[in-house]
């Protein structure tokens, strides 16, 4: 029974999404093949999630897609191919990762492409930030974290990510909603930055997630906080930030963009076709096994995502930029 | 959970496509190894590109059988042309062209074959034994304590260099300031990119290495191809050693094995130190030295146990902390790097699949050794009459499709033609390229530890005494950096001549 009103709903969902997106099954306008620009090496991160979303989007777009891998600049030679030297017919598009598509341009002067020169299409993944202290850290919740960074000052390290990647940027925020400062240590990524606080050698770990959970699961990391909207289903006894009264969220997201000035047809087929992924359960389930958390967000609201991160980071690297001057 | 990691990379390799490329590995190691002028290194450094399409466990499978195929290979034209392969195949020579002359081509191959297989198996084994001890110590590592190996593995370069100190360190400093090209980690500044955003996430190591062994070898057998051909011997007798042969030959290759695998694990030490010593052993245990260099069995046995043992024991410190202990690992960790995996500590850790299949892959590859050599050995002297202006060609255009694959960028095609040619240049005076490579690894572990602990420790130069495997790590330095120096063997004298008084 179960079962079956599950296939219902499922049968339901997908004629509803055909419905919605203009007869899906109709051929997509910029013809049979989409190039997918992936800012970095195949296996990582981006290619995750081509290979979630690409069989399923390209199912209700009738399309072929083509990845094409430019690693390098963390993103940057593929974005800015994207926005400057692509076909603006809905043919090409582009893995895009936030906050690395803004916080690239915003801190180097030599990337040149910006946000306004791309169509967001559609936030697929995010994967909210989390606080990760070793197990037998003397801090055993966020408040003892804030405390003794109010009693020293500048001398809490925090592992990140790397320079310019979401974790630094987040530890920033917090810093700014707080009014406290800590020593913010760049790690080439997120799992080296993990091993450091489970090893001690820093006293927390700003990460993902998604990195993390195994280990934090397995007793290895305790987790503070995390820095998402409402608690994680998969970590339901860890507090957000907000809660604790820190209005700080941050993740790391990605989804799909193409090149401005593409048709509007073009970019409704897209968002259509990323609108259906919403409903369709095979698609979630797959989501699941791969532990991604799924966050759709399409057309003009991914754009004013884009936007307000725009501001936002902007905003805190001028302020960065002009302590250190 | 540590088992159920060794397990699961013993199951990676157990699949139908990695036996495959475990036995395409070794006969390819084979090949290239027969030839002369070609070295496992290069050989490697052009099947990276090509294992990218692959799954990490087939890729790695197929370069860990090259290295070990090629460390055999080397003693084919050592024995039939009395040129070695490889420079690890050097010692080999003494007595192997000598057993070819008398006709026993054959039996100084196949013991060749099979002291290489037991000495590649026993340090598979020792390798395997050995990591999981090393990986313990990982959440150990932090920042400091990698500071301390990086400063250690920069002083390998001096001993990396053969011949002149100078100009491997000359070498070394240039893959040093190489490294620095790219954005800074810590400040997230671009250094020495001209604005070029092809320069932003700094230089491929891969790109360096391809163009640094493969370029200048290409060059230099267009150069000598007009030189006559060796004739090679032929092989009238059978492969196959008698068992009462291998008997008698058998402490022998056991002992070699272990030099093999210790001086594998010294890094800046490879096959070529490891089989004179392995073959200064023997003679000196041996209760007839009569025999040696006119064709002595056991005179082929130990340099090639010894040199293919080195194998697994060069490893060691490549998986447990990052070190590559030659040029031929450094290839191995670039393979890994390629697969979004960070050399360091935690490779046995967050990797530990990849790194176990690795592992695993070397052991089998010795297997495949024995089976593909059987098979294989008697073929293989065809490779020898190959005109050296086909392979140059065929190494060239290898070289472009690879740089090329590495990140679906011409730029990279420029630069590794850029290294290529300073490559040659650098072969021409005389200085080693392997140096240049360990500074471009180590350069960005250096420097970016540095800037983690200075940041941990607040700018207070004693956070590197704070940590007792760092002042180990370090203090080992500082013993290699003195015992290169002339002051050191003042010392030595002083101490002599002070017992020689008492």
């Amino acid at each position: 029974m179960k079962i079956n009103k599950k296939l219902t709903t499922a049968v339901l969902a997908a004629a509803t999404a055909l419905s919605l997106s203009l007869n899906a099954q109709a051929e997509y306008v910029a013809g049979e093949d989409v190039t997918v620009l992936q800012g970095f090496k195949p296996g990582g991160g981006s290619d995750v999630l081509a290979q979630l979303v690409q069989p399923y989007v390209s199912k209700q777009l009738g399309v072929n897609f083509v990845n094409e891998y430019i690693p390098g600049a963390t993103g940057a030679i593929a974005w800015t191919r994207l926005a400057k030297q692509s076909k603006k017919d809905g043919s090409v598009v582009s893995i895009t990762n936030t906050p690395m598509l803004m916080t690239n341009y915003i801190m180097n002067e030599a990337i040149t492409y910006n946000i306004k020169e791309l169509t967001p299409i559609a936030n697929v993944v995010t994967d909210p930030g989390i606080a990760v202290v070793a197990k037998d850290s003397p801090y055993d919740s966020i408040e003892d974290l804030l405390a003794a960074a109010k009693e020293k000052p500048g001398r809490i390290t925090v592992g990140n990510s790397g320079m310019g990647g979401d974790d630094f940027f987040t530890t920033l925020l917090i810093e700014k909603a707080t009014g406290l400062s800590f020593k913010k240590v760049p790690f080439q990524g997120d799992g080296p930055s993990a091993t450091a606080a489970m090893g001690n050698k820093i006293d927390v770990s700003f990460n993902n997630v998604g990195t993390v959970y195994s280990q934090v699961q397995s007793g290895n990391l305790k987790a503070l906080a995390v820095f998402s909207e409402n608690r994680v289903d998969s970590l339901p006894d860890v507090p957000t930030l907000k809660e604790k009264g820190v209005d700080v969220v941050a993740g790391s997201s990605r989804g799909y963009s193409a090149p401005a000035g593409i048709p509007d047809e073009a970019r409704d087929q897209l968002i259509a076709a990323f609108e259906a992924l919403k409903n369709d359960q095979a698609f979630l389930e797959d989501a699941k096994k791969r532990a991604l958390n799924i966050d759709i967000v399409t057309g003009d609201a991914y754009g004013e995502m884009f936007e307000s991160m725009e501001k936002e980071f902007q905003g805190i690297w001028q302020e960065v930029s002009a302590k250190q001057q | 959970m540590e088992s159920s990691i060794v397990m699961t990379g013993l199951s990676n390799v157990f699949t139908l496509y990695n036996i495959a490329a475990i036995l395409g590995g070794t006969l390819l190691g084979l090949f290239v190894g027969a030839m002369p002028g070609l070295s496992a290194t290069m050989a490697l450094a052009l099947l990276l590109p090509l294992t990218f399409s692959m799954d990490t466990g087939t890729g790695l499978s197929m370069l860990a059988s090259l290295y070990v195929g090629a460390s055999y290979g080397g003693s084919i034209a050592a024995i039939l042309l009395r040129t070695p392969g490889t420079p690890s195949a050097a010692a080999t020579v003494l007595d192997g062209f000598p057993m070819s002359q008398q006709g026993q081509a054959g039996k100084a191959l196949g013991i060749s074959l099979f002291a290489s297989f037991i000495g590649g198996l026993i340090s598979g084994v020792a390798l395997l034994l050995a990591a999981p001890l090393l990986g313990s110590l990982v959440v150990q590592f932090g920042p400091i304590e990698l500071f301390a190996i990086a400063v250690l593995g920069i002083t390998i370069i001096g001993s990396l260099a053969q011949g002149s100190v100078i100009n491997g360190l000359f070498s070394g400093v240039v893959g040093l300031l190489v490294s620095t090209v790219g954005m800074d980690l810590t400040t997230g500044t671009p250094r020495m990119t001209f604005d070029n955003i092809n320069l932003f996430s700094g230089i491929s190591f891969t790109v360096a290495l391809i163009g640094l062994f493969s370029i200048p070898q290409a060059l230099a057998l267009v150069e000598n191809s007009n030189a006559p051909a060796k004739v090679a011997s032929r092989i009238t007798d059978r492969l196959i050693p008698r068992l009462s042969e291998l008997k008698t030959l058998m402490p022998n290759m056991l002992r070699s094995s272990g030099i093999g695998i210790i001086v594998g694990l010294i890094p800046g030490t490879g096959g070529d130190t490891a089989s004179w010593f392995a073959y200064n052993e023997a003679k000196r245990f041996a209760k007839d030295k009569s025999g040696f260099g006119k064709g002595d069995p056991a005179g082929v046995a130990a340099p090639e146990a010894a040199n293919n043992a080195v194998v697994g024991g060069a490893l060691i410190p490549t998986i447990a902390l990052g070190i590559p202990g030659s040029s031929a690992t450094a290839i191995l960790l670039g393979a890994l790097m390629v697969q979004g995996i960070l050399p360091g500590p935690n490779l046995l850790t967050d990797y530990g699949d990849v790194t176990y299949t690795l592992i695993w892959a070397v052991i089998f590859a010795n297997v495949g050794l024995l089976l593909v050599g059987l098979m294989f050995t008697k073929a293989s002297v065809a490779v020898t009459r190959i005109p050296d202006g086909f392979i140059a060609c065929a190494i060239i255009a290898l070289c472009i499709i690879g740089a090329y694959a590495i990140n679906n960028s011409l730029f990279e095609v420029g630069l590794m033609l850029g290294f290529g040619l300073f490559g040659y240049w650098l072969a021409k005076a005389g200085v080693s390229p392997a140096p240049m490579v360990i500074g471009l690894i180590l350069g960005p572990v250096m420097e970016n530890s540095f800037h983690q602990s200075m940041l941990i420790g607040n700018d207070d130069y004693r956070i590197f005494l704070s940590s007792p495997i760092a002042v180990v790590l370090l203090c080992i330095a500082v013993f290699s950096v003195l015992q290169a120096t002339p002051v050191f063997r003042w010392l030595i004298e002083a101490c002599r001549r002070r017992t020689q008084l008492a």
